[in-house]
């Protein structure tokens, strides 16, 4: 047993119907940190090039980190890791609530699910007892359903229970996994992973205790942080309207609103979806995630109109824009509605948002007719209809079957409207526009690890690092990088940023904390760490190791032949000037940024691959071994487009 | 976490001498805690004088080397805890009168009052339904 961390790794064979516990050795831990960074590393190793996705060969991975299940703020995170079905390459999510600390708790840092059941099961994991159940009667029950039978048929409710809905059996390439009935971890279509192993949920239940090298340090420290977290102005905003209090700001001051799958940055009734209309109006109370000072969580109640009466855990900023604005839909009801209906039915909102959003501009172009749709009309904010588009597509009934693909592939399959598919690497955009949001962000947007997803970096210094007087300043050297649409420091911004996220989903830690809200620091985190785990680390030993995360997660993509051909924002941001709202006339300068950051990071901006003595200096000596042969390949692959596009400029 | 990392030193639920019962669909909870009886049921039921009371602040508290670990008091009241290593009873001893649970709480849920303080606050709160009632 380690301090902060368990040192153990539960492995899990569906195929075979075996269970083994191994161990996580010291100097692993401290080289991968926990969570994303030990989940990362193993999917590397053991999940090739060749796996299909929703094949047997392809793990899923759950990880927590030496923090999870401690007194550290906001600790109580949770990385489900797995080849994405959605992106077909690296895809992680990253999940709230109690799961994750009674992982910890049950003596676990890492669980790993391989292989695939010949029928329906679920996982039971009591401390040392581990068990695969039938889930025959559960399959194709909604999240809470499910919650409710194991709970009863395990007879205890003091458990916590990862579950995927009918979406995750029915392989829909964007399901979630969802804690606690309403914690998703929801992007990457790891859902749909795991119902691909015919796995329908992980019950957990922990008794034993997570071990502190340094008690009394630690304490301390964490009471140091809880005290600054307090009295810091975004956690207070966050608690009041947690992550609603962006609609505002969003459309009326920055402009980067969603409308009509991002076709304007701006609506001026915005104002209908505000945190403000929520907090008075639609909120039954606050629910925070283990350990949290902050609770931003959400549960909502409608009170009036035709769905008066439900009770949802959220909807948070991008659920709430994805099934409302970026489909055409204002009215607050309708969207908690329709949040409640995704999260039952186990999809990611921002995917499924994405892919409405795609049919139903095909369908104003005219690119899609009742033909294509088996007789739908595809109007915006439709509310009707969308409800019966989510459920078609989570059943993957009729024209939902194509949607259950997701934009991207739909476009493919339908040969038609790729333009429309905002995406990035197959992965739908998260409902945020780098013409307003920042630039910084629009870098994460393109080159990130699964594709198009605000989380990259989360580099929100260009957002909110202004109400932090000198902060800003202090890490870029200029005040200029404050602005969000300057294109200065901002590929130093966010490498910066994406080093710091690595750590916060490692340790794990939420990047409200130090992402969003700055009362967090590195040097906190290297305090927290050090006390929790005895291993004394620096906060620039500590950056480093975030860097190393992410240059492993890159060379995942290279190791496919990705690079910086794919590292391209949809056409809408860069070619398409905003139209209207507070940032008309902006475009995001992907030509001008990205190269740049290629720099930054040390990657060869031929190929976008990490550079092999960059590899080198973060010890992935492995790994710069690898790449080499997929370097000669991809520059192969960049020359003969090079080719292409000058012949085509040729003809024209 | 605070309470069984600064009684224990260790971070676990389970130490812990405060637990919340939770409700996850409806996303409710509970905390549950000892409420510091003046006539402790806990401290009836120990046979051994393992619990006691602070005769000057009327807090009640476990004092280990007396616990035979019989699990007494766990029958007597739902809100005491028990030591799966050190097999002896826990439970809520007001950290000297600095209860860290409230120290930390982040929302104001759990506060930490004098008997009276609680009472003319909920006086109060009856005061003002009725004069809002007045008003309408």
């Amino acid at each position: 047993m380690a301090d902060g961390w368990t040192g153990r790794r539960l492995r899990v064979d569906l195929s075979k119907n075996t269970v083994k516990v191994e161990e996580i050795e010291k100097p692993y831990r401290e080289k991968w940190l926990g969570g994303r960074g030990f989940n990362s590393e193993l999917l590397y190793r053991e999940v090739g090039p060749d796996v299909e996705p929703l094949g047997p060969e392809n793990k899923l991975i759950f990880g927590v980190g030496p923090l999870t299940g401690t007194f550290a703020p906001s600790s109580g995170r949770t990385t489900v890791t797995a080849k994405s079905p959605l992106g077909g390459g690296f895809g992680d999510s990253n999940m709230g609530g109690h799961w994750g600390p009674e992982l910890k708790f049950a003596g676990y840092d890492q669980l790993v699910v391989e292989g695939k059941s010949n029928k329906p099961v679920y996982l039971w994991i009591d401390d040392e007892h581990v068990e695969v159940r039938d889930a025959g009667h559960l399959w194709g029950r909604t999240v809470p359903e499910a919650d409710l039978i194991i709970k009863e048929e395990l007879g205890s409710k003091e458990i916590h229970i990862a579950l995927i809905g009918p979406a995750g059996e029915n392989l829909v390439r964007y399901a979630c996994i969802l804690n606690d009935v309403y914690r998703a971890a929801a992007r990457a279509g790891i859902g749909a992973v795991m119902g691909s192993k015919n796995l329908k949920a992980v019950a957990v239940r922990g008794t034993r205790p997570v071990t502190i090298s340094r008690p009394d340090e630690f304490y301390q420290v964490c009471a140091d942080i809880r005290e600054r977290l307090k009295r810091d102005l975004m956690v207070q905003m966050l608690y009041d309207q947690g992550t609603w209090l962006l609609t505002m700001p969003a459309n009326y001051e920055q402009g980067w609103f969603c409308w009509h799958n991002f076709q304007k940055g701006f609506h001026p009734d915005a104002s209908k979806l505000s945190g403000e209309n929520h907090r008075d109006n639609f909120l039954s109370h606050r629910e925070g995630c283990f350990a949290c000072p902050i609770s931003c969580g959400r549960f909502s109640k409608i009170k009036e109109g035709k769905y008066a009466g439900e009770i949802t855990g959220g909807p948070e900023y991008e659920t709430l824009t994805a099934v409302g604005p970026r489909i055409g839909l204002l009215d607050m009801d309708k969207v908690v509605h329709n949040s409640k209906l995704v999260n039952e039915l186990g999809l990611d909102s921002c995917s499924c948002g994405g892919a409405i959003a795609w049919a139903m501009e095909c369908w104003e172009k005219g690119l899609l007719t009742r033909e294509d749709t088996d007789g739908l009309i595809l109007d915006w904010g439709d509310q009707t209809l969308i409800d019966r588009l989510i459920r078609m597509i989570a059943f993957r009934e009729g024209f939902g079957n194509i949607l259950a693909e997701g934009s991207s592939r739909a476009a493919g399959l339908m040969n038609r409207g790729e333009d429309f598919s905002i995406s990035i690497k197959g992965h739908d955009m998260s409902q945020d526009d780098p013409r307003g949001l920042g630039f910084a962000f629009g870098i994460g947007f393109a080159t990130g690890r699964r594709g198009g997803d605000h989380l990259q970096g989360l580099p929100c210094l260009e957002l909110t690092g202004g109400f932090y007087p000198g902060l800003v300043e202090k890490i870029m050297g200029t005040r200029e990088a404050e602005n969000r649409l300057s294109p200065v420091k901002k590929p130093e911004m966010e490498k910066y940023s994406e080093d710091i996220k690595a750590i916060g989903d490692s340790l794990t830690q939420c990047s409200f904390t130090h992402n969003w809200s700055f009362a967090v620091q590195p040097e906190d985190m290297a305090r927290l760490l050090s006390a929790a785990t005895g291993m004394d680390i620096s906060a620039d030993a500590l950056l480093r190791t975030g860097g190393r995360i992410v240059h492993l997660e890159r060379a995942y993509w290279n190791r496919l032949l990705v690079g910086c051909l794919e590292d391209r924002c949809p056409k809408r941001f860069t070619r398409e000037p905003m139209p209207d709202g507070p940032n008309k006339g902006v475009v995001f300068p992907e030509a001008d940024l990205i190269p740049r950051y290629y720099d930054v990071r040390g990657w060869d901006r031929k190929t976008g691959f990490p550079l092999p003595e960059v590899l080198m200096e973060y010890g992935l000596e492995d790994i710069a071994r690898d790449l080499e042969p997929c370097r000669e390949k991809y520059l192969r692959k960049v020359q003969m487009e090079n080719q292409i596009e000058v012949q085509t400029a040729e003809k024209l | 976490m605070a309470c069984s990392l600064y009684h224990e030193g260790e971070c676990s639920p389970v130490l812990s001498r405060i637990r919340i019962v939770k409700y996850e669909a409806l996303g409710r909870n509970f905390p549950s805690a000892c409420s510091q009886c003046s006539k402790p049921r806990c401290l009836e039921a120990c046979d051994h004088g393992a619990i006691r009371m602070n005769e000057s602040t009327g807090a009640v508290f476990v004092e280990e080397s007396f616990c035979t670990g019989c699990r007494s008091c766990l029958v007597a009241c739902p809100f005491m805890g028990f030591h799966p290593v050190k097999k002896v009873a826990f439970k809520c001893d007001l950290c000297g009168g600095d209860p860290q649970c409230v120290r930390f709480c982040p929302s104001g849920a759990i506060t930490f009052r004098s008997v009276d303080e609680f009472l003319m606050e909920r006086r109060r709160e009856m005061a003002d339904k009725v004069i809002l009632a007045a008003q309408e």
